[in-house]
């Protein structure tokens, strides 16, 4: 390997991680364009190319492998910009899709002026199909074959471009779904058909149905970007793999991707904890949370035991999805995010932003609004002259006076006070989303470590960290890249589902064994076919259990085994355990049950040398710093002098006790009174914070 | 009416640090948001995990309740009550550790079916807050399985009645007590489950309340917690005062369903007096049928009528309601209910027809903000033995009660299938495959209703038709609910002589097609492959419907929630049904002909 680039398009930048033989990482930013998100691209692998001093053609002859990721499936879905979608249902059930399980959502009971979510496919493309599977998998009623030829009538004459098809119980017979998907795929063969048996064999049909309607939707949409990245990498001169991130945190190829648009939904994001786990391998940690902070949002992520945590079955810009996917949770706390105040006088920041355009009101392009940045700048922590390596100018003045008009005046506080509001504030919003992926899950937030990535999450992270008790923070030099980085090191990954349900004193060990079989097997071919050789494959088995009586289950990964009847008691234990973490009791007398069957196969990339660490730490007076300027933290109330680092100059082991600012290009680390930070390799600081356990 | 103003309600330099108390704020919603989720994640019965018929709150050491959150208003509005009464029932007799337990209405409950309960978070040797949980059982004892029981003369035919007991003594489980409980159910095992997850509940809630008092101090979370009720308080006066004074009259039926008496009028007077607002209800006396509402339960009814109406911005907690005066009139009403009165309907109805009452009063008084009402709930609680497994099951339908929502004024349509009022969507009719799993039963049909909204200029939602059939066993299906003879409260011009298609109905179909419509609420019998039918009713409209845009309501015929007879007919619309368009001529003719009639 000579190359490998990540590309990372995000809402404001794109980010490019160029990584060499020998695991050294360079970071390179280029200003998105979202109207055409491939001539960023182009433009990023120019800098690049020029940055090596060589030809762009001859640049990508050296790449091996270049990964993306994407948010133009989120994009088309958020802006509801898919393509015009029918879809076959069993007769009977043609409004779930709009019934949406008869629930509005929550955070809006009182709003009575929230309007209902925008019908992917109308009623108008539904098309009842007299058809009905039972839940044992037996045959109701058979297949009206001419429901099906007058929808494709209906489709073709409106000029349906997706089609999906979700039927009840498919998973336990998919004939019927089956003999649909013939005939589409030859009386409408450019279609782009989502069968749900296909996509999400698993119970509960809205969850399904929604899944196979958002797939539907933006297939196209993402089947013309694949086409039009691929085509752009081609021209330039590029003629080696190009991989995708899905939403599970792992790669795939274009093709896998056209016909699962919906694991595309968080490809960016879901990049950010294979990066974390990379950084946190120094520390030996495998128990990581991941917050990266940027513009709009942030995004928060859990590794529990080496393992990404997923979710399944939840919403996505209103839209059920049912695909595991990396459980990030994305709250409107970012560097843009306005603070105002609410006619009751409290203090309120985001979810709106200022956006890239206009930005905060220190950039000076016109932010009229006091936003997260303008706070961090009037206390200090941000340059009052400029950020992104002087590339960005700063206007203390400008931050100073809207945070003063829209906050300070209103709550009747000091303008420092009132930046400290907007700060912790949205401190606050970052804990409640760090507490939704740990505690809400049954994770204890003080035995992880917290990696800070996006530009701006050096500043809250040692803050946050302080209020979590978590004892360590670790911030890359790429933290603005973390998720391009990420990119980079992922393994391609695909997960298969089955269902299976049985109570445990039930279950028959070698339906399961075979079940798991018959996974792998796929999870092999598939990955074997995108070149991977068999030493290069690892495999994760878990199960959805739950107890008998109980609706809702919980992922219990398992160990790769034979599956005998000790076991399955195995199962079981491993079951409670999981149920108490979560919910703070578990029912020994009880019966577990198993539900769904999952398999994960990973497609090893070369593994990334990790920088050793350095020298044990130098005193920190042997360092001279860059400069002093006044920063105000909670703990004295007021302004002091704070020594200021540039991160350039810090060698490897260099320590140094907070309170004090580093200064990289592309981030600011605030370590906060009773923390200190050490650069613990030449690619990475550690905050660690005293007091905490 | 007048928007609240901005800043006047804000206290400058007050006696909490604006940014802690932000920040406590943020931190007490959290602390419910994890209640609840641990009630739906480890609940057991469906009505409970699919369903959401639950509710969570936290109050204060009064107590009084800081958060109204995601949950059921009809739940909160008598929580608000029903703590305070478990609260002094117990008076000092409370220690650490403690967790109390009630259902009953005299208490403060608001049916037998809820179960509720109380748990103090000690501080310091104080009491700071209390953890509560409300959850409706599958089945609450009684001669009826679900312990909807149209027969019941008396509440003591209703089911098992729990005054304040105490569950858990200083953190010992009384297991005893608990198995007595279960033990009068008929879904022993279910429910067994759900009560722990009810303990979950409450302790998760507490579990984050301390980390903050840890974190805060105890005084300076109190004082937020206090300020909090302040501002809700300041701002539901600043709503008030924007209103016009005045005293408005106005009244709704409650269905005969069943019980041979009549219908029965519910009245309402409401004062507007500068900042505060007194309700006076009058209500005929409390009758031999489970449609009585005891005084807990007829507060929130009015609450949501009342924040129907006025829409208040967050945060939303008691000190809304402290500018509010309710007057239930003399005891032994249907709205002031007194033992022995049956009264397990109440919570949908007479409630609804409460809310109706009091919003309908207010939309006459000030036209320009008015809201319309929701349908009401008619639906099914179905019970039997599962051929699968032999065990004995009881379900309620909340699937059936997935009514349509009013329309909003100048604003929107009204959400399809969202369900009670008393919920305002916050009650789901889970999954139809989970259905199949769960009980013996098969969905032939779970569709929107054509033309069940309520015609206006603003639209209201549909209901949806829901066709069952019992698989395999003989069904036992209770029958109740009301909304079958009244259709939503439509204003300004909105609704329908039409109301046929509008109005709640349940159905069975025999065997040999025979079809009978169920009039009376009653408990049945299906054979195994017998089927019954619901069509839960549609929200209400408002503004005249004629002059609802033509292409908005070609886009309803289009979607069949509007049918293209119904848009000639209610919008004055003409759609050519070839090529599915407008046609303006007819349109304008039938429009203009509309007007001179007026």
């Amino acid at each position: 390997m000579t190359y490998r680039l990540g590309i990372d398009t995000g809402g404001t930048f794109t980010d490019l991680i160029l990584m060499d033989r020998d695991g050294r990482v360079e970071l390179f930013k280029t200003p998105s364009t979202p109207h055409d998100p491939p001539e960023a691209i182009r433009h990023g692998i120019d800098l690049v190319s020029r940055s090596l001093g060589i030809e762009t053609s001859e640049f990508l002859g050296e790449c091996d492998l270049i990964i993306h990721g994407t948010t133009v499936a989120l994009n088309a879905l958020i802006q509801l910009k898919g393509a015009k979608t029918g879809l076959f249902c069993t007769r009977g059930h043609e409004d779930s899709l709009e019934i949406r399980l008869g629930h509005k959502e929550d955070g809006h009971r009182y709003d009575f002026l929230f309007e209902p979510a925008v019908m992917l496919v109308p009623r108008r493309h539904r098309v009842p199909v007299s058809e009905r599977v039972t839940s044992d998998g037996s045959i109701r009623t058979p297949l009206d074959e001419d429901d099906i030829y007058r929808g494709i009538e209906l489709f073709k004459r409106d000029g349906v471009e997706a089609v999906g098809v979700c039927f009840l119980w498919s998973f336990r017979n998919p004939d019927h779904e089956r003999r649909v998907g013939e005939i589409l795929s030859r009386e409408m063969p450019d279609a782009n058909v989502t069968l749900s048996v296909d996509l999400l064999p698993q119970i509960r049909e809205y969850t399904r149905v929604s899944t196979v309607a958002v797939n539907a939707f933006i297939g196209p949409i993402l089947t013309r970007y694949i086409d039009s990245i691929e085509s752009l990498l081609r021209d330039l001169g590029y003629s080696n793999p190009i991989r995708y991130v899905q939403s599970n945190g792992g790669l795939t190829s274009g093709r896998v991707l056209a016909v699962k648009a919906v694991a595309a939904l968080n490809s960016g994001p879901a990049a950010g904890p294979s990066a974390s786990l990379f950084f946190s391998s120094s520390l030996g940690k495998s128990e990581i949370l991941t917050l990266d902070v940027g513009g709009t949002s942030s995004d928060i992520s859990l590794i529990h035991d080496g393992r990404v945590d997923l979710v399944k079955d939840v919403d996505i810009a209103r839209y059920r999805i049912g695909l595991p996917l990396v459980n990030v949770v994305s709250i409107g706390a970012g560097g843009g995010s306005i603070a105002w105040i609410d006619p009751q006088g409290i203090l309120h920041v985001g979810p709106q932003s200022a956006e890239a355009i206009p930005g905060p009101a220190c950039y000076g392009l016109g932010g009229k609004q006091a936003t997260v940045t303008d706070s961090l700048v009037v206390l200090g922590y941000l340059s009052q002259e400029s950020l992104l390596g002087g590339e960005l100018p700063i206007s203390s003045e400008a931050a100073q006076a809207v945070v003063r008009e829209r906050i300070g005046r209103r709550l009747n506080l000091s303008d420092a006070r009132a930046a400290l509001g907007i700060f912790s504030v949205v401190n606050a919003n970052m804990v409640s989303g760090i507490r939704a992926v740990s505690v809400e899950r049954g994770y204890d937030p003080r035995d992880f470590v917290l990696v800070a990535g996006g530009g701006a999450a050096a500043a809250h992270a040692g803050r946050l960290a302080q209020e979590l008790g978590i004892h360590r923070v670790l911030v890359p030099k790429v933290a603005s890249g973390l998720c391009a980085f990420g990119e980079v090191i992922a393994d391609v990954k695909h997960s298969y589902l089955a269902s299976y349900t049985s109570s445990l004193p039930l279950l028959d060990p070698d339906h399961l064994n075979r079940l798991f079989g018959e996974l792998e097997d796929q999870g092999r071919r598939d990955l074997a076919e995108e070149g991977f050789s068999s030493d290069e494959i690892v495999i994760e088995r878990s199960v959805d259990m739950k107890y008998v009586d109980q609706v809702h289950e919980c992922s219990v990964p398992i160990p790769v085994f034979q599956i005998d009847r000790d076991r399955v008691a195995r199962l079981a234990d491993a079951f409670h355990t999981r149920h108490e973490a979560l919910y703070t009791y578990c029912e020994r007398d009880n019966t577990p049950e198993l539900i769904n069957v999952e398999v994960t196969v990973y497609g090893r990339s070369p593994r990334v040398a990790i920088p050793s660490e350095g020298a044990p730490a130098a005193e920190c007076c042997h360092m001279m710093p860059a400069q002093e300027r006044e920063a105000y933290f909670a703990e004295y109330g007021e302004y002091r002098k704070t020594r200021v680092f540039d991160g350039l100059k810090l060698r490897q082991g260099h320590w140094i006790e907070g309170p004090a600012i580093i200064e990289e290009p592309t981030t600011t680390i605030v370590a906060f009174p009773s923390s200190s930070i050490k650069l613990l390799r030449s690619d990475l600081y550690v905050i660690e914070i005293e007091g905490a356990r | 009416m007048k928007e609240a103003p901005l800043t006047s309600s804000i206290d400058p330099g007050g006696h909490v640090d604006p940014i802690t108390l932000a920040v406590v704020r943020g931190a007490f919603e959290t602390a419910q948001r994890e209640m609840t989720l641990t009630m739906q994640r480890t609940g057991r019965s469906s009505v409970l995990t699919i369903s959401r018929d639950f509710s969570n709150a936290i109050f204060n050491g009064t107590p009084e309740m800081l958060v109204q959150g995601q949950d059921l208003p009809i739940h909160l509005g008598s929580l608000i009550l029903a703590t305070k009464s478990v609260a002094e029932y117990f008076a000092d007799d409370v220690r650490p550790g403690d967790v109390f337990f009630h259902n009953d209405p005299a208490y403060d409950g608001s049916h037998i079916a809820d179960w509720c309960m109380y748990k103090p978070v000690y501080f310091d040797d104080d009491i700071v807050f209390w953890t509560v949980s409300k959850g409706h059982m599958a089945d609450a004892g009684g001669p009826v399985p679900g312990s909807y029981n149209p027969d019941a003369r008396e509440i003591y035919a209703e089911g098992l009645r729990i005054p304040p007991i105490r569950i858990v003594d200083e953190g010992r489980e009384r297991s005893d007590i608990l198995n007595m409980l279960v033990t009068n159910t008929r879904t022993r095992r279910n429910q067994a489950g759900d009560l722990r997850a009810q303990q979950g509940a409450v302790n998760v809630g507490e579990r984050y309340l301390r980390t903050i008092l840890e974190k805060y101090g105890k005084e300076e979370v109190k004082a937020c917690a206090s300020e909090l009720l302040d501002l809700a308080e300041r701002q539901m006066r600043s709503r008030l005062t924007s209103l016009p004074d005045g005293t408005y009259s106005g009244g709704r039926m409650v269905e005969d369903i069943g019980h041979g008496l009549g219908d029965k009028e519910i009245k309402v007077r409401i004062t507007v007096d500068g900042a505060r607002l007194r309700v006076c209800l009058e209500a005929p006396p409390q009758i031999p049928f489970y449609t009585n509402s005891y005084r807990a339960n007829t507060t929130s009814g009015v609450y949501l009528g009342l924040v129907m109406f006025l829409r208040p911005d967050p945060p939303y907690n008691e000190g809304m309601y402290r500018p509010i005066e309710i007057d239930y009139g003399p005891p032994g009403t249907m709205v002031n209910a007194r033992e022995p009165a049956p009264h397990v309907a109440c919570t949908t109805c007479p409630s609804e027809t409460i809310t109706d009452a009091v919003r309908d009063t207010l939309n006459t008084a000030y036209p320009s903000h008015a809201v319309a009402g929701w349908g009401h709930c008619s639906a099914v609680n179905v019970s039997g033995i599962d051929p699968r497994d032999g065990q004995e099951y009881v379900h309620m339908m909340v699937s059936c009660l997935m009514c349509g929502a009013g329309a909003v004024g100048g604003a929107m349509d009204g959400w399809h299938a969202i369900g009670p009022q008393a919920g305002l969507g916050g009650a789901t009719c889970g999954d139809m495959e989970l259905l199949e799993y769960h009980y013996p039963l098969l969905v032939k049909r779970y569709t929107l209703t054509t033309d069940s909204g309520n015609p206006g200029e603003w639209r209201g939602g549909c209901g949806v038709t829901h066709e069952v059939e019992a698989i395999g066993h003989k069904m036992t299906a209770v029958v109740w609910g009301e909304g079958r003879k009244y259709p939503a409260s439509s204003v300004l011009g909105g609704g329908s002589e039409q109301i046929e298609r509008r109005v709640g109905r349940v159905e069975v179909v025999r065997h040999e097609s025979k079809v009978e419509t169920i009039g009376a609420n009653t408990v049945l019998t299906l054979a195994p492959g017998e089927v019954f039918i619901t069509r839960s009713a549609g929200g209400g409209g408002v503004g005249d419907p004629f002059r609802r845009d033509p292409q908005k309501v070609l886009g309803d015929v289009l979607d069949c929630h509007v049918s293209i007879q119904a848009a000639r007919a209610e919008y004055g619309v003409a759609i050519d049904p070839e090529t599915m368009t407008v046609c303006v001529d007819q349109t304008n003719a039938l429009r203009v002909a509309c007007e001179k009639r007026i």
